[in-house]
């Protein structure tokens, strides 16, 4: 098993002791814009979005669903104030786990700092594939190289998120989804 | 009316900070607060906010790109309102807490969509585009430059009376947000007083 995957086991193996469970309705923010990130969030089941709010619209820029962690990842490493809001798009049952207790499973072991550097590396290839999207022209693309990522996506995520996520309008993803 | 561009821009500059703050308070407010009507059919806070980031979403990206048209000018003339622009401007103002009532049009119409606490933040992010917008405007011709408006492609206006119509819009329903929160705490009080007043005798 690759060594960042290795991490995440440890990880999610350490979330019963370590875990505070909660639940959240649609409109119950995680996080606002302008606080600072200081959990990671397991998505026990329901859904949820990271957004940018433009002048001129929310700019969806990650999902997760079921069985993913999501946070605001820059604010939650920096200390600084989050670019992001989070917010369940259903209700959403999750299992926060604090910076602390976060950095606590990565100073484990060598063992594990390793493997959390693995997970970086990761993280930032991610980033680039995610950067490349952004950068592709073509809409059908564009949808091409995410379903290639996520192949179930659709079935966990309503399709207007997913348009704003790909930076196109919903009546375009219907189109191009039915072709 | 003549009015030098600099003192123009400075009011509309002031009362858009004015606006701003009174905003900025708003986001301490709590959700039942922010979705208070008096009216069944009368707009909560939010939706006042709402009604205004629509108009945004028209008018900014539209001023801009005129803005980004023009020309830059060494030498500022003074404005004139034009005749239309004036007008309509004059209609937004708020005189000594009067407002004439008006019907807003359908697609700008907030009523009843689900709203979050993103429209005050949302309204603040645009707050501050009008700012810059309105700074750049100092070194142009505000009477030169046109631009459309949202209810009929047979009218331009200058650009100096649609910032003047922008900013006053503005005023004027954040004035009616302030209205709203007012009689929100009026008719907390009345459930809340007679209990109160029971306690103390």
């Amino acid at each position: 098993m690759p060594a960042a995957e290795l991490f995440m086991e440890r990880l999610l193996g350490s979330l019963h002791s370590k875990a505070v469970p909660k639940v959240l309705n649609k409109g119950e923010f995680l996080l606002r814009a302008g606080e600072i990130e200081r959990n990671l969030y397991y998505i026990e089941s329901g859904a949820v979005r990271a957004f940018y709010l433009s002048e001129f619209e929310e700019q969806t820029i990650r999902l997760g669903y079921e069985g993913s962690i999501i946070n605001s990842l820059a604010s939650f490493l920096k200390g600084t104030p989050s670019e992001f809001y989070l917010e369940p798009i259903r209700k959403t049952k999750l299992l926060v786990i604090s910076k602390e207790s976060f950095f606590e499973v990565v100073e484990e072991s060598e063992e594990s700092r390793q493997q959390y550097s693995r997970l970086l590396e990761l993280l930032i290839t991610q980033l680039i594939e995610r950067e490349i999207d952004l950068l592709t022209t073509s809409p059908i693309e564009r949808l091409n190289r995410v379903l290639l990522r996520s192949p179930h996506l659709f079935r966990h995520i309503p399709l207007k998120y997913i348009a704003s996520y790909l930076r196109m309008k919903p009546e375009t993803l219907s189109r191009i989804r039915k072709s | 009316m003549k009015i030098p561009t600099n003192q123009l821009i400075d009011q509309l500059l002031q009362a858009t900070e004015k606006s701003s703050a009174a905003v900025r308070a708003f986001s301490q407010l709590d959700s039942r607060t922010l979705n208070f009507r008096m009216h069944p059919d009368s707009w909560s806070m939010l939706e006042c906010i709402e009604h205004l980031n629509l108009y945004g979403d028209f008018y900014l990206p539209e001023m801009e790109k005129q803005l980004l048209k023009a020309k830059r000018t060494e030498m500022v003339h003074d404005f004139k309102p034009g005749l239309i622009g004036n007008y309509f401007a004059n209609l937004m103002k708020v005189n000594n807490g009067k407002m004439k009532k008006m019907q807003s049009p359908k697609d700008k119409n907030p009523s009843n969509s689900k709203l979050s606490i993103t429209s005050i933040d949302r309204f603040l992010k645009q707050q501050e585009l009008l700012k810059s917008l309105l700074m750049e405007g100092r070194n142009c011709d505000l009477m030169k430059i046109k631009t459309g408006i949202s209810l009929t492609k047979l009218i331009r206006l200058q650009l100096g009376d649609t910032f003047r119509f922008f900013v006053y819009h503005i005023e004027r329903h954040v004035y009616q947000a302030e209205q709203v929160l007012q009689s929100y705490k009026r008719e907390y009080q009345t459930v809340v007083s007679p209990v109160l007043s029971e306690t103390n005798e």
